[in-house]
């Protein structure tokens, strides 16, 4: 029999071990579920952190952190992660490698301390900036430990805040992970605020022309680093009638959902975001361009935060219906999205 | 193979830790499990929840509506619960077991216990578990503790049920 | 009183704080016209507890919360409920102003040096070694003393004042005090040290000895 390399863990647990095997350096955080295992997980590991007195502080402390060179994180989700979008603005701004993990919980406001997809929005396009982010969404505890380590090798490479966004179900978690086969190496960081010259570093400008040609920089390139980083999972590449489309943990009951219907022999499609931003645009266009396609249905536990994307992905002269199965705050389960097609 | 396993109860009944036990004997005998914990906010006394899944293939979801067992150890487990009660192999409610408790002496603290051996022997009969090991855990997480006579005792009662 | 189960756990502070809370409110004929806003924390639980207007707001944010809803409503007798955590921590910088702008407003202070909801990590007034699972070796740094930095900042005519939920006649002689102080238009704080058995992991007796163990090291007594 061979070794059973798994070990038990939770998603939590993962995320440390992700961020241990990036390297990073140290870790500011604030207690709030579901996150706060993350920080206590980091703690003992005996590495450097610091629970600050709020996210702010967090958000900014991290930023200062890579300025200096130092791989950073934070965790945090609903509440507190409204509050790190001050923090992440700076980052977009200054091109920092801000590195979050975001279990998304029930919102607005205080909503639930247990799951959701409704921080969506936030982590695409928060703070007062136009959404130059790189957001990952694992389906899977083995995808989530990937998804860290890839961003922080994103957020150093290309030098845009990156978010793991995943959800308090998957950071709770507990699976069989092997995670020994995987051989990830690690992009260096490097002090932006260099010790052999000085640098001089605004955020705000005096004219509209300066901030309009910085952020056209940012643009230009975030196009070029688009189609690197972009990413999706499709399934029944055929003859697909209705198109599932669905991310994270959904994204797992929904390719399972399609994989019995197939079996029952419904046409059913099924197309996963692993980037949220860069959106996977070109295999939107050409899964939903699809002939035989005669519906697209966008599910997530939000009022609809992903669909409001992919229309907006969509390519125009794509004409196809859209219909939604949304349950804010809400898991939805393998049984549900069967049930669409009874 | 894919059994789905609702535990079900108040905050200290030791829901989860009966789950630990389950996952951990199964994940050991090389079966996949998922496991995630539900709780209210409150840090007592709320309700508990824990799914737990047992397969020999690919979880694709941990989280599921019909349960193959429900076990319900509260009235707040039973209203929660509400809506779960489909598809099930095996139904444990606490309420069954009120005369079969006192009859035996069980004491309310191994409540948990007794129910983590019907459990086990059911999984036993399913070819996924062996006893021996389900005790094996049981012993080394809570023989060092108070009460262990007691919870040994309630052990085996249930598996001798 | 409540006919709603109280969430909290047992041994917890809050009820007695709460209770007594109510009593004075009664006492003094004012539950109509009090206001009880809570921090997010587990002050939250007490949303439904007492038969007075209660409503939850954001984590550290029910002091500027109860400014706003004081301004525009002066005849109301308004109570921000909070832990150490939402009151020193996330929240201290608009206590600070509230403080220092005078709000009249009544800040009640839950302190049981953790936070509480979350699983006990470490908060502002948590002891110098104290083990937290923040802090697992030891909290390093040494605990805060909310109404003692507040005596630099408040205007003449604040209340300030700590106590403890097992000193009742004290308890209820400083709350009646500062919502005396909010109707002559002044700002207060009353820190309630406060049982947390759960996090501290004590049992019956060891709760009450923690209690009487934190007063060595923050003082009761008006300041």
């Amino acid at each position: 029999m061979l070794e059973n390399k798994k070990k038990l863990l939770t998603g939590s647990e993962i995320v440390v071990q992700a961020c241990l095997d990036a390297e990073a350096g140290v870790m500011y955080g604030y207690p709030i579920t579901p996150t706060c295992e993350i920080l206590s997980g980091w703690i003992a590991t005996g590495k450097p952190s610091l629970q600050t007195e709020d996210e702010i502080a967090a958000g900014f402390a991290v930023c200062g952190a890579v300025l200096a060179g130092q791989k950073a994180f934070t965790a945090s989700g609903g509440p507190g992660h409204v509050l790190l979008q001050d923090g992440m603005s700076m980052a977009e701004g200054m091109r920092l490698p801000f590195v979050i993990i975001v279990g998304q919980r029930g919102g607005p406001s205080s909503g639930t301390v247990i799951y959701s997809q409704q921080e969506v929005m936030l982590a695409c396009f928060g703070g007062n900036g136009e959404g130059l982010r790189l957001v990952y969404s694992p389906a899977t505890s083995k995808e989530l430990y990937e998804l860290t380590r890839q961003a922080f090798n994103d957020a150093w490479q290309y030098r845009f805040p990156a978010i793991v966004l995943t959800d308090g179900y998957l950071l709770k978690m507990k699976s069989g992970v092997d995670l020994s086969s995987l051989k990830i190496e690690n992009i260096s960081a490097h002090p932006l605020v260099p010790e052999d010259k000085i640098v001089h570093w605004p955020n705000i400008y005096t004219m509209e022309e300066e901030l309009n040609e910085q952020i056209g920089l940012a643009q230009k390139d975030w196009e070029e680093i688009s189609p690197l980083i972009a990413k999706a999972e499709i399934l029944e590449t055929t003859d697909v009638e209705v198109l599932l489309i669905a991310h994270g943990i959904v994204g797992s009951a929904v390719k399972e959902a399609v994989k019995q219907l197939r079996k029952n022999g419904i046409k059913a499609g099924y197309f996963r975001p692993i980037t949220l931003r860069p959106f996977p645009k070109k295999d939107l266009d050409k899964v939903c361009g699809w002939e035989s396609v005669k519906k697209v249905v966008v599910v997530e536990s939000s009022a609809g935060q992903l669909a409001r994307i992919v229309r907006d992905q969509l390519a125009p002269e794509i004409a196809v219906s859209f219909e939604y199965l949304q349950k804010p705050g809400l898991g939805i389960e393998v049984e549900e999205v069967i049930n669409l097609f009874k | 193979m894919i059994l789905k396993i609702l535990l079900a109860g108040d905050g200290g009944q030791g829901i989860q830790s009966i789950s630990d036990l389950l996952a951990q004997a199964s994940f050991a005998n090389g079966l996949n499990i998922t496991q995630i914990p539900n709780y209210g906010l409150e840090q007592r006394g709320g309700v508990s929840l824990s799914f737990l899944i047992i397969s020999n293939s690919e979880i694709a979801y941990p989280r599921f509506s019909e349960p193959n067992v429900l076990l319900v150890m509260s009235e707040q487990a039973r209203t929660r619960t509400k809506n779960y009660e489909t598809k099930e192999i095996m139904k444990l409610d606490i309420n069954d077991f009120v005369d079969k408790f006192k009859d035996l002496k069980i004491e309310k603290f191994s409540y948990n216990i007794f129910f983590l051996g019907l459990i086990t022997k059911f999984l036993v009969e399913k070819n996924i578990l062996k006893t021996e090991q389900v005790f094996g855990l049981l012993e080394k997480k809570l023989s060092k503790k108070v009460n262990w006579t007691e919870n040994e005792r309630t052990w085996k009662l249930a598996i001798e049920n | 009183m409540s006919e709603n189960l109280a969430k909290f756990c047992p041994g917890c502070g809050y009820p007695i704080t709460l209770l007594m809370l109510n009593k004075t409110l009664e006492k003094l004929g004012l539950q109509k016209q009090a206001v009880l806003g809570l921090d997010i924390g587990c002050a939250l639980l007490a949303w439904n507890f007492l038969p007075i207007n209660t409503f939850q707001t954001h984590h550290g944010r029910v002091v500027p919360t109860m400014m706003g809803f004081k301004r525009a409503r002066k005849s109301s007798l308004c109570v921000a409920l909070v832990g150490d955590g939402g009151a020193y921590a996330i929240g201290l910088q608009s206590l600070i102003h509230a403080a220092k702008r005078d709000e009249p407003i009544m800040v009640i202070v839950t302190n049981n040096t953790v936070y509480g909801m979350t699983g006990g990590q470490t908060a502002p007034t948590t002891l110098n070694m104290q083990i937290t699972p923040t802090s697992p070796e030891g909290n390093i740094e040494e605990p805060f003393f909310g109404p003692e930095l507040l005596k630099g900042i408040v205007k003449e005519g604040a209340f300030l004042a700590r106590t403890a939920v097992n000193e009742p006649k004290q308890l209820m002689e400083y709350l009646e005090k500062a919502i005396q102080t909010q109707q002559a238009g002044h700002f207060s704080l009353v820190e309630v040290l406060s049982f947390c058995p759960t996090n501290w992991k004590t049992v019956g007796i060891g709760t009450i000895e923690k209690l009487n163990g934190l007063k060595e090291t923050f003082k009761l007594g008006e300041l």
